[in-house]
C-alpha cells in the first residue's frame, strides 16, 4: 500500500536530504572531494573504483580527473554516451528526446527543429523580465532576502516558464513537478523519487497536452514557445506533432529552470566567501555590467560547478589518453564519471587555478558540459544570470545573515537556502 | 611574470611539403567560403599569453622537410597549448597530418589527433613534441604581454599629456622634475588605476636563486671532469714522477699549441680576443673560482678517500688536497690546454663555405616579409660539425651560455644592444642540425651588423659549430668577424617565416624598457629630486 499523493500546493520543492550519520558522511565526501581528485589527477587520473560490494559484478566504473581526459571523454561521444535516454524514456512515455541522444540525423532534427523556435533574439527580453522580478523581489525583502528559493527559483520559473508557454499546472506545481523529474533523470534514484514520478511524470505530459489542445482552441496568440510550434504545426511543417512539442517543450522545462537555483547560490555562497570578488560584483552589478558580472559568476561558479562529475557510458571500447604513459582501456558498458570539478583546477592546463581569475579563457570552463551535449540552454543562462543577480548585488553592504541561515544549506545535492541581509537605504544604488 | 620559448619540430612527409606549405598560407589568406575569416587580432584575443608565434617550414635537404612551431609566452607551457588549440586548431590539425607518424612511443597520440575527422585535441601532442631550447634570451625578461601593452598605453597617454600641455602653455617646462611627475601621476591615475599597486616582480627570488644554482651545478660539474685526470693520476703515480710527466705534458701540449694557434694564411680578422687572451684578463676571477671549488671540492673528496681508504679524517685531508691541487693544476695548464688544441687542430680542417648559395626566389620571399614594423622575424637552421668534442662543446657551451645570460643579462643588453625580444636555439634532427629562432627589432642587416660589430666573439660562440661557418679560431675568434661571408652564410642558413603573429609590433625592445622605467617612476607617489631628474631622461 502506498502513500497518498501530497497536497501539491503544498509539497516541498526539495524533498527532505539525508539526515544524521548519513548526511554527515555525504557532507564530508563532498568536501573532501576537490583532495581526492588533485590526489588522482597526481596518481591515477583515470581511476577505476571497485565494484561494491566487493566480488558484484558489475559494470566497471572510472573517474577522469584530468582536464585533457575529461574533454577528450566529453568530445568523443562515438565512444562516450549520454546515460540518460532509460530515465527520460520514463518521463516522456517512451518519446525520444534530444537529450538522451546519440549524434544521429534524429538528433541534429531534433535540435535544428527546436532551434527554430528558441531565438537568439529572444535573450534580451529574457534578462529583461528577470532583472525586472529580480528588482521586484528584491526591493519588497526588506533588507533580508533567502537566495534559494525566494529569488532565484521564483524568477527562473516564472520567467522561463512565461517563455516557454506552460503554465503552472491546475493543483500542481511546476517547480516541484520539474525539480523532481529533474532529479531522476540527472541522479541516482530511490523508491520514494521512483514513486514522485510515476505520478508526476504523466500529469506533467497530460498538463501539457492539456494546454496544446487549450492554445490550439484558442486560435495560438501570443509569441511564447508552445505559440510558435503550433504555428510550425498549424503551417503544415512536418515533424511538428503534439507528441514532439510536448516532448521538446517538456525536455526544456525539465532540463532547464531547476538548474539556476542550483548554480546561481552555490556562486553567491562563493562570492561570499571572497571579499574582493564580491566587491567587483558588486561594483559591477551597480554599473549594470553584466558582460563582467557574467565573467564574475563563471569563475565563482568554476569553484563549485552545478555538480563535480557528469556521467557517460562507454558505448564502446575505447582506450582513453591513447598515447600517453597513462593510456587506459574503457570496456564498452563503463559507466564513466567526467569529473568537470577537478578538471577546471588542473594546474596541467589552468593557469594559477586557485586564484579567482576574471580573465580565464572559455576553454578552461566546463559548466555547461562540453562537447555534443553541451547545454541547450547555455546562452539562455549567459542573459538570465547576471540580470537575474544584478538587482541583489546592487543593494550595499550585501553580506551574509547571520548564523546557519548566512551559509548555504543543501538537501541531498540541491542547495535549498541562503538568506544574505543588505542595507535598504541603500537602494539609491540600484542599477537603473 | 615567468615567460616560456617553446618550439616543436615536426618531419613533413616529402609528398605532403607543398600542402603544408598551401595550408599555411592560407592562415593569412583564409578561404572566406570554407573558413570563418580569423584576423590576427581574433588569434591573439584568443591566446592572451602569447608574445610572438611562427610557423616555418625549413626546406629539404640532407633531411626531409621540417615544420617548425615556434610560440614566446607567458607563464608555464601546459595552459598554454589548449589557448593555441582554441585559436588555430582546425587550421593546425591538418598542417600536423602533413608531418611523419613519430617512430617513439608518440605514435598512438599522432594517430589520434590525425585520424580522419579525430575530436581528440592537439594539446598533449603539441606538448609531448615540443623541444627545450638549448639557449633562449629574453630581452624583456619578466614584462608579461598585458603589462607592454599598458605600459606602451601609459607612454602614448604621457607623450599626449605634455603634447597638449606644451601648446596651450610652457608650463611643464619650467617645473621641476618631481613636479612634473606628480603632476603626471595625478593626471593619469584614473585613466590607469594600476599606477597605485605595486608593481609585479618581474623575476621572483625563487626563479633567481634558480639561475645561480643552475649555473653553479654545470660549473661544479664541467670542472670535476676536468680536474679527474689530474686527481686520478695523482692517486696512481709517485710525486717525483709525476712532476716529470706533468712537466713534459705541459710542454709538448703548450708547444704545439703555440705552434697552431695562429691564424691560417687569410683567415685573420681585426678581432682580437680569443680564449687565452680572454682567460688572461679575467685571471682573477678564475683564481677566485678555483680556490672555491677547491674549498668546495675538499668536502666531497676527503669524505671519498676516508671511504675508500684506511685513513682517519686527519690523515685524509693532505692526500685528498694533494689530489684535487694536481686535478686543478692539470686541468689549468694541462688539460684545458689540450681541449683547445684538439679543438685548434680541427679548426684548421674545418671546411668553410667561401661562397654560400642563396635562392633568389627564397630570398625574395624573407624580403617581402621583412621590415613592415619595427620588429621582424627570422629562422635559420644548421647543420652541426661531426666530432665528439665538437658535438660536447656545442651542448655544453650552450648550456652555459643559456644559464649566463638567465644569471648575468639583468636589463636585456647583450653587449650594448637590446634589440631582441625572444630568441632561441634548439637542436633537432637527433641533435645533428641547430635551429635559430629570432624576434628582433630593427633590419636583418642592422641587427646583424650590430651584433657583427659589438659581440662578433658571442656570436662565434654560438654559430662557430655549424657546418660551413667562417674559419674560426680557438672557438670565438674570426668566425663572425668574417663580416661580409657571416652574413652570406646566415642569410644561406635562413629561410622563409612563413607565419608570424606578434602581439605587438611597434614597440621596441628599448622602448618596452623605457614604458617600464616610466611606469615605475609614475607608480611612486613622489620621488626624491634626485629619482625625478633620472626619471624624467625618460620623457
Amino acid at each position: 500500500m502506498t502513500d497518498p499523493a501530497p497536497d501539491p500546493s503544498t509539497e516541498p520543492v526539495l524533498r527532505p536530504g539525508p539526515r544524521g550519520l548519513k548526511a554527515l558522511v555525504g557532507r564530508l565526501v563532498l568536501a573532501g572531494l576537490p583532495l581526492v581528485f588533485a590526489v588522482s589527477r597526481a596518481i591515477r587520473p583515470i581511476l577505476k573504483l571497485p565494484a561494491l560490494p566487493f566480488g558484484q559484478k558489475k559494470p566497471p566504473q572510472f573517474i577522469i580527473t584530468r582536464y585533457d581526459d575529461v574533454r577528450e571523454v566529453f568530445q568523443t561521444d562515438t565512444a562516450f554516451g549520454v546515460p540518460y535516454k532509460a530515465k527520460l524514456d520514463v518521463i516522456m512515455g517512451g518519446e525520444p528526446v534530444f537529450v538522451g541522444m546519440a549524434d544521429t540525423p534524429l538528433y541534429r532534427g531534433d535540435l535544428a527543429r527546436l532551434r527554430e523556435i528558441v531565438r537568439g533574439d529572444d535573450l534580451a527580453a529574457l534578462a529583461l523580465q528577470s532583472s525586472a522580478q529580480a528588482e521586484h523581489i528584491v526591493a519588497g525583502a526588506s533588507g533580508q532576502l533567502e537566495v534559494v528559493d525566494a529569488l532565484v527559483r521564483r524568477v527562473t520559473f516564472d520567467v522561463l516558464g512565461a517563455y516557454i508557454g506552460i503554465p503552472h499546472p491546475p493543483g500542481g506545481n511546476l517547480p516541484v513537478w520539474c525539480t523532481r523529474l529533474f532529479e531522476f533523470v540527472f541522479m541516482p534514484s530511490d523508491a520514494q523519487l521512483i514513486a514522485d514520478v510515476d505520478r508526476m511524470a504523466p500529469a506533467m505530459r497530460a498538463h501539457i497536452d492539456s494546454e496544446l489542445a487549450r492554445r490550439r482552441s484558442g486560435g495560438i496568440e501570443g509569441d511564447d514557445l508552445v505559440a510558435r510550434a503550433l504555428r510550425k504545426q498549424a503551417s503544415g511543417e512536418p515533424g511538428w506533432t503534439d507528441a514532439w512539442i510536448r516532448t521538446a517543450l517538456m525536455g526544456l522545462i525539465v532540463g532547464g529552470p531547476p538548474q539556476p537555483p542550483m548554480v546561481l547560490p552555490q556562486a553567491l555562497e562563493q562570492l561570499l566567501r571572497r571579499a574582493k570578488p564580491l566587491r567587483d560584483a558588486q561594483t559591477a552589478a551597480k554599473r549594470a555590467d553584466d558582460a563582467l558580472l557574467l565573467r564574475i559568476l563563471f569563475e565563482a561558479m568554476r569553484f563549485d560547478p552545478i555538480a563535480p562529475m557528469i556521467p557517460r557510458t562507454a558505448i564502446a571500447d575505447w582506450t582513453l589518453a591513447a598515447g600517453t604513459d597513462r593510456a587506459r582501456a574503457i570496456p564498452a558498458g563503463s559507466t564513466v564519471m567526467a569529473a568537470i570539478q577537478s578538471a577546471m583546477v588542473d594546474t596541467r592546463r589552468i593557469p594559477d587555478p586557485g586564484t579567482f581569475d576574471l580573465m580565464r579563457l572559455p576553454h578552461e570552463y566546463f559548466l555547461f558540459g562540453h562537447g555534443l551535449h553541451q547545454c541547450f540552454g547555455e546562452h539562455i543562462n549567459r542573459a538570465m544570470f547576471p540580470a537575474l543577480m544584478r538587482p541583489l548585488l546592487a543593494r550595499s553592504n550585501l553580506r551574509r545573515a547571520p548564523g546557519k541561515a548566512g551559509h548555504l544549506a543543501k538537501q541531498g545535492f540541491f542547495p535549498s537556502a541562503l538568506t544574505v541581509l543588505f542595507d535598504t537605504a541603500g537602494q539609491d544604488n540600484k542599477p537603473g | 611574470m615567468r615567460q616560456t620559448t617553446s618550439s616543436i619540430a615536426l618531419e613533413v612527409k616529402p609528398d605532403s611539403e607543398a600542402l603544408l606549405l598551401s595550408l599555411i598560407a592560407r592562415l593569412d589568406r583564409p578561404d572566406a567560403a570554407t573558413q570563418p575569416a580569423m584576423t590576427k587580432t581574433d588569434l591573439l584575443a584568443r591566446m592572451p599569453s602569447l608574445h610572438f608565434f611562427s610557423l616555418t617550414v625549413f626546406p629539404r635537404g640532407v633531411f626531409d622537410p621540417l615544420f617548425v612551431i615556434e610560440a614566446n609566452f607567458d607563464g608555464p607551457a601546459g595552459p598554454f597549448w589548449p589557448q593555441l588549440e582554441a585559436a588555430l586548431g582546425p587550421q593546425l590539425r591538418p598542417m600536423i597530418a602533413c608531418c611523419k607518424r613519430p617512430a617513439d612511443g608518440c605514435g598512438p597520440l599522432y594517430d589520434a589527433v590525425t585520424a580522419p575527422g579525430s575530436r581528440r585535441d592537439l594539446a598533449p601532442y603539441l606538448q609531448t613534441r615540443a623541444g627545450k631550447p638549448s639557449v633562449y634570451h629574453h630581452g624583456n625578461r619578466g614584462m608579461s604581454r598585458q603589462r607592454v601593452v599598458n605600459e606602451a598605453a601609459l607612454f602614448s597617454a604621457v607623450e599626449a599629456e605634455l603634447d597638449a600641455a606644451g601648446q596651450v602653455a610652457q608650463t611643464w617646462r619650467i617645473l621641476p622634475p618631481a613636479d612634473i611627475h606628480a603632476r603626471l601621476r595625478e593626471k593619469l591615475l584614473p585613466q590607469f588605476a594600476w599606477l597605485a599597486q605595486p608593481a609585479p616582480a618581474r623575476k621572483t627570488l625563487g626563479e633567481k636563486l634558480g639561475d645561480w644554482v643552475r649555473l653553479a651545478v654545470l660549473v661544479l660539474a664541467v670542472l670535476v671532469v676536468l680536474t679527474l685526470p689530474g686527481q686520478i693520476a695523482a692517486g696512481l703515480v709517485e710525486t717525483d714522477r709525476l712532476v716529470i710527466a706533468f712537466v713534459l705534458l705541459t710542454a709538448i701540449v703548450w708547444g704545439s699549441l703555440l705552434r697552431i694557434a695562429g691564424p691560417l694564411e687569410g683567415t685573420a680578422t681585426h678581432g682580437r680576443t680569443n680564449l687565452l687572451n680572454f682567460a688572461w684578463r679575467q685571471i682573477f676571477k678564475i683564481l677566485i673560482a678555483l680556490a672555491v671549488f677547491f674549498a668546495v671540492a675538499m668536502l666531497v673528496v676527503t669524505p671519498t678517500t676516508v671511504a675508500i681508504s684506511h685513513l682517519s679524517w686527519r690523515e685524509a685531508v693532505i692526500p685528498s688536497a694533494r689530489a684535487l691541487g694536481w686535478g686543478i693544476a692539470a686541468m689549468v695548464v694541462i688539460v684545458l690546454p689540450a681541449l683547445v688544441l684538439w679543438l685548434r687542430w680541427l679548426e684548421r680542417r674545418d671546411s668553410t663555405q667561401d661562397a654560400p648559395t642563396i635562392d633568389e626566389a627564397v630570398m625574395r620571399l624573407m624580403r617581402e616579409r621583412e621590415d613592415h614594423t619595427p620588429i621582424n622575424h627570422m629562422a635559420a637552421m644548421i647543420p652541426l660539425k661531426p666530432g665528439i668534442l665538437r658535438t660536447v662543446l656545442v651542448h655544453v657551451g650552450h648550456r652555459g651560455l643559456h644559464l649566463a645570460l638567465r644569471v648575468f643579462i639583468k636589463d636585456g643588453y647583450l653587449a650594448s644592444m637590446r634589440t631582441i625580444h625572444f630568441a632561441h636555439w634548439a637542436f633537432v634532427n637527433n641533435g645533428a642540425r641547430m635551429m635559430f629562432l629570432s624576434n628582433y627589432d630593427l633590419s636583418w642587416e642592422t641587427y646583424f651588423d650590430d651584433f657583427i660589430e659589438k659581440a662578433h666573439e658571442g656570436l662565434t660562440l654560438a654559430f662557430g659549430s655549424g657546418e660551413g661557418f667562417p674559419p674560426t679560431r680557438l672557438l670565438i675568434q674570426d668566425g663572425a668577424s668574417h663580416g661580409t661571408l657571416f652574413k652570406a652564410w646566415a642569410r644561406h642558413s635562413m629561410t622563409v617565416s612563413r607565419y608570424w603573429l606578434a602581439a605587438y609590433t611597434d614597440i621596441t625592445s628599448d622602448q618596452i624598457e623605457r614604458n617600464f622605467r616610466i611606469a615605475a617612476g609614475l607608480r611612486q607617489p613622489t620621488l626624491t629630486p634626485e629619482s625625478a631628474a633620472q626619471w624624467i631622461v625618460d620623457l
